[in-house]
């Protein structure tokens, strides 16, 4: 008799034991996985300003500032540089934005005037003005961004190479 | 498979044989109800330990961060509220669950020998609970949390002699900064902790030792007798009662939408501190012990108190356990309990009728409310505080300030010529209008509309479909705005007032999307325009305002009443971009100035 009722009880308090603890870990997983549910550090924008068009002329390469604000959990920071990138306004108005890095090994690349030419000063990678491999070793032509024009606003979403 | 992996951890450590020995002890005279309240305290431990170290994960110490990392905590994470919830309460728990625990074994008398000594680890762990809320209440570096802690500060610094030093050091500074969080911060999660486990420890050995002490009556014979073993038959009693526990504070931390989070602590306000409640009776006793006598309250009453603790199994050296033999015992403990309990109640009922703390209280909660809304926006680097400085709703009361007060009334203070802007644009102000435009609070003697002669609800229902052809109104009632419309449109206000066409012009004010944003700007900067009030008008126009001291104008207006929010904080948008530490709209501002 005894011994049953003590069976009886151990089974409802592992039981309630059980509740009690699923009932407590449910709210602190839900807790600690956030970062999984949610950005934390992000850009605000999708698209950055660069500048207005005719601040870019034809047919030569600029390189330009990436100025951004991102959000760091609860912190803003404005006015950030993000980083650079080389902006080519063509003819038609159309432009290519490439990334300043190699995509060979990420080494930041030049506009050499004279030559017309992108170069890379690591391991001597050479791009023409549409950002394709010349000579040496890269892989790729160079990446670039995508690009909008708004109000006269060159914008580019900086967070997609392409 | 899985037996053979318990058998062979089983052979290399032990554990099942530990864990029995653990959950093995007899329970002389039988398992009860009233020995719940010890393992209580132990699961509440774990609860306050659990859940702090999961927020320590996103909590942040410094006097620039911790209020934004307690915000992102309450307001960004999906469960952050509820688990800061269990935490604040749980600590509100855990003090009354000790000094029931402390009363209890002060009642049975298990204080005596061969007891001291669980007595005085029970009354150190004790110190070491007030410990954790004194030190807990300021991490969120809140108003509350800033002031009431530089309360308990300013006592150490009344202690003789050492007490200055006593202070710096808790401080981490002669006032308040960084280190005063990085030293509250570790006493919280590292030193007291540690210190308690410790105690908690010996506290714990020292039962085992002795047993438990029974209700004073039980035979002999049945405590020899009866012996119960701990698992399961207590174990379950303490299982229910953690239960009910967690159960009770899950339902305050839902009813109260938990703990609550006030705004940034600002040095330079004027704030009325108040303890939590456990330290209120302390605090009423301050208001008592003045001047000279200050020490007194500080340092003597708790002190003596204290002693008294300490030494009292020293001094009841009588075996019997019978309250009636233990008298001035009781007296002495149960006074002691009676002068906290009346000095806790004097204290709240004080403030309940304080008209400073009840006003501040409310501002207080409306502070937070806004803190809560601009932080949506990110907070800058410079500290949680620096959100106020730029806030356009700050701007715009001191445009307000400087350009409408002298006609315009708010909350009493300010001219009459105009309008009274109490609760301006709320349901009840254009009711109050509608029901009769004449009235001293709105346009006296110049009003040239006559009063609408229908009940309060119709009324109601009007001001319902005006305010609802601008976005922003909370809460919007689609039967009310179906009736309103019926009354506005097909009554008398279309004869004088042209409606649904911004730009027709009639003998009185156009009332499409009437006091929205775009109307009052365009009011604002002309109300003589033939749309408005044309030739019968008498408030001069501000064209001279900048678009930017005119948008932070209208967005202190619409905050003026509890009914209505802003379009740009409706929709989410970042209506304005904060620079590093301002927003542009403000820098374009002083530019222009």
């Amino acid at each position: 008799m005894e011994n049953n009722r003590r069976k009886f009880l151990k089974i409802v308090s592992h039981s309630l034991g059980g509740v009690l603890a699923a009932g407590i870990a449910a709210p602190l997983v839900g807790l600690g996985i956030h970062p999984w549910l949610k950005e934390t550090v992000y850009g605000t924008e999708d698209f950055i300003n660069l500048g207005k068009l005719e601040d870019f002329p034809v047919g030569v390469p600029k390189k330009m500032n990436v100025t951004s604000s991102k959000m760091d959990a609860w912190n803003i920071f404005e006015g950030l540089v993000m980083g650079s990138v080389w902006v080519l306004r063509k003819e038609d108005d159309s432009l290519s934005v490439f990334s300043v890095n190699c995509p060979h090994l990420g080494c930041g690349i030049n506009w050499g005037e004279d030559e017309k030419q992108f170069l890379c000063p690591c391991h001597e990678g050479v791009f023409d003005l549409n950002g394709k491999v010349l000579s040496g070793p890269p892989p790729r032509g160079l990446y670039s961004y995508e690009t909008k024009i708004e109000n006269n606003n060159v914008l580019i979403n900086y967070k997609k190479l392409i | 498979m899985a037996n053979k992996l318990c058998e062979w951890i089983e052979d290399r450590t032990g554990l099942s044989k530990l864990l029995k020995a653990a959950l093995d002890e007899p329970v002389h005279g039988g398992a009860k109800w009233s020995y719940i309240f010890g393992s209580g305290l132990v699961f509440l431990f774990v609860l306050q330990a659990v859940t702090g170290i999961l927020m320590a994960s996103y909590y942040s110490p410094s006097s620039t961060t911790a209020w934004g990392s307690v915000y992102y905590i309450q307001h960004k994470t999906s469960f952050g509220w509820f688990v800061r919830g269990v935490h604040h309460y749980g600590s509100s728990a855990m003090m009354i669950v000790a000094l029931v625990h402390m009363f209890q074994v002060f009642i049975f008398g298990a204080y005596k020998r061969p007891r001291e000594l669980n007595w005085i680890s029970g009354v150190i762990l004790l110190l070491f609970l007030a410990g954790f809320g004194l030190t807990g209440y300021l991490l969120p570096w809140d108003q509350k949390g800033y002031w009431a802690t530089q309360v308990a500060t300013n006592i150490m610094g009344t202690v003789p002699v050492i007490g200055k030093y006593i202070k710096i050091l808790h401080q981490g500074g002669s006032d308040y900064g960084n280190f005063t969080i990085t030293r509250f911060y570790t006493l919280h999660v590292f030193l007291l902790p540690i210190s308690l486990v410790f105690f908690l420890f010996i506290h714990i050995a020292l039962f085992r030792k002795h047993g438990v002490t029974p209700y004073w009556k039980m035979r002999e014979d049945v405590l020899r007798d009866r012996v119960d073993p701990f698992w399961p038959d207590q174990i379950f009693k303490d299982i229910v009662f953690a239960l009910g526990m967690y159960a009770a504070l899950a339902g305050v931390v839902f009813w109260t939408r938990g703990a609550e989070l006030q705004a940034p602590a600002d040095p330079a306000s004027n704030y009325l501190a108040r303890p939590e409640w456990y330290f209120l009776f302390l605090f009423e006793l301050l208001k008592y012990c003045q001047g000279k006598y200050l020490i007194v309250g500080t340092v003597i009453i708790p002190a003596l108190a204290l002693t008294f603790l300490f030494v009292l199994p020293f001094i009841d050296r009588n075996t019997s356990r019978y309250p009636s033999k233990r008298i001035p015992y009781f007296g002495a403990i149960f006074s002691g309990l009676t002068g906290a309990v009346v000095l806790t109640v004097l204290a709240m009922h004080h403030d309940s009728k304080d008209i400073h703390i009840i006003h501040q209280r409310e501002e207080a909660e409306k502070q937070a409310a806004r803190a809560v809304k601009l932080a949506e926006k990110g907070i800058p680097p410079t500290g949680a505080l620096s959100i106020f400085l730029h806030d356009p709703i700050a701007l715009g009361e001191k445009i307000f300030k400087e350009s409408c007060i002298g006609c315009h009334k708010i909350g009493g203070e300010g001219g009459d010529n105009g309008p009274d802007f109490t609760n301006f644009g709320s349901r009840e102000w254009i009711a109050g209008l509608l029901k009769n435009p004449k009235d001293a609070k709105y346009f006296k003697g110049s009003g040239a509309m006559p009063p609408i002669k229908l009940p309060d609800e119709s009324l109601l229902d009007m001001a319902e479909f005006l305010l609802s052809q601008s976005v922003g109104l909370i809460h919007q009632n689609a039967e009310r705005v179906e009736r309103g419309k019926e009354l506005v449109l097909k009554g008398n206000c279309v004869v004088c007032h042209p409606i649904g066409n911004k730009d027709l012009k009639k003998i009185a004010p156009n009332l499409t999307e009437y006091l929205s944003e775009t109307w009052l700007k365009e009011f604002i900067r002309n109300p003589g325009d033939p749309k408005f009030y044309g030739t019968r008008n008498k408030m001069p126009g501000f064209d001279k305002l900048t678009e930017n001291q005119l948008d932070a104008l209208i967005q202190y207006l619409i905050s003026l009443s509890k009914d209505r929010t802003l379009v740009s904080e409706k929709l989410g948008n970042r209506g304005y971009v904060f620079g590093l530490t301002a927003p542009r709209t403000m820098i374009n501002f002083q530019d222009k100035s």
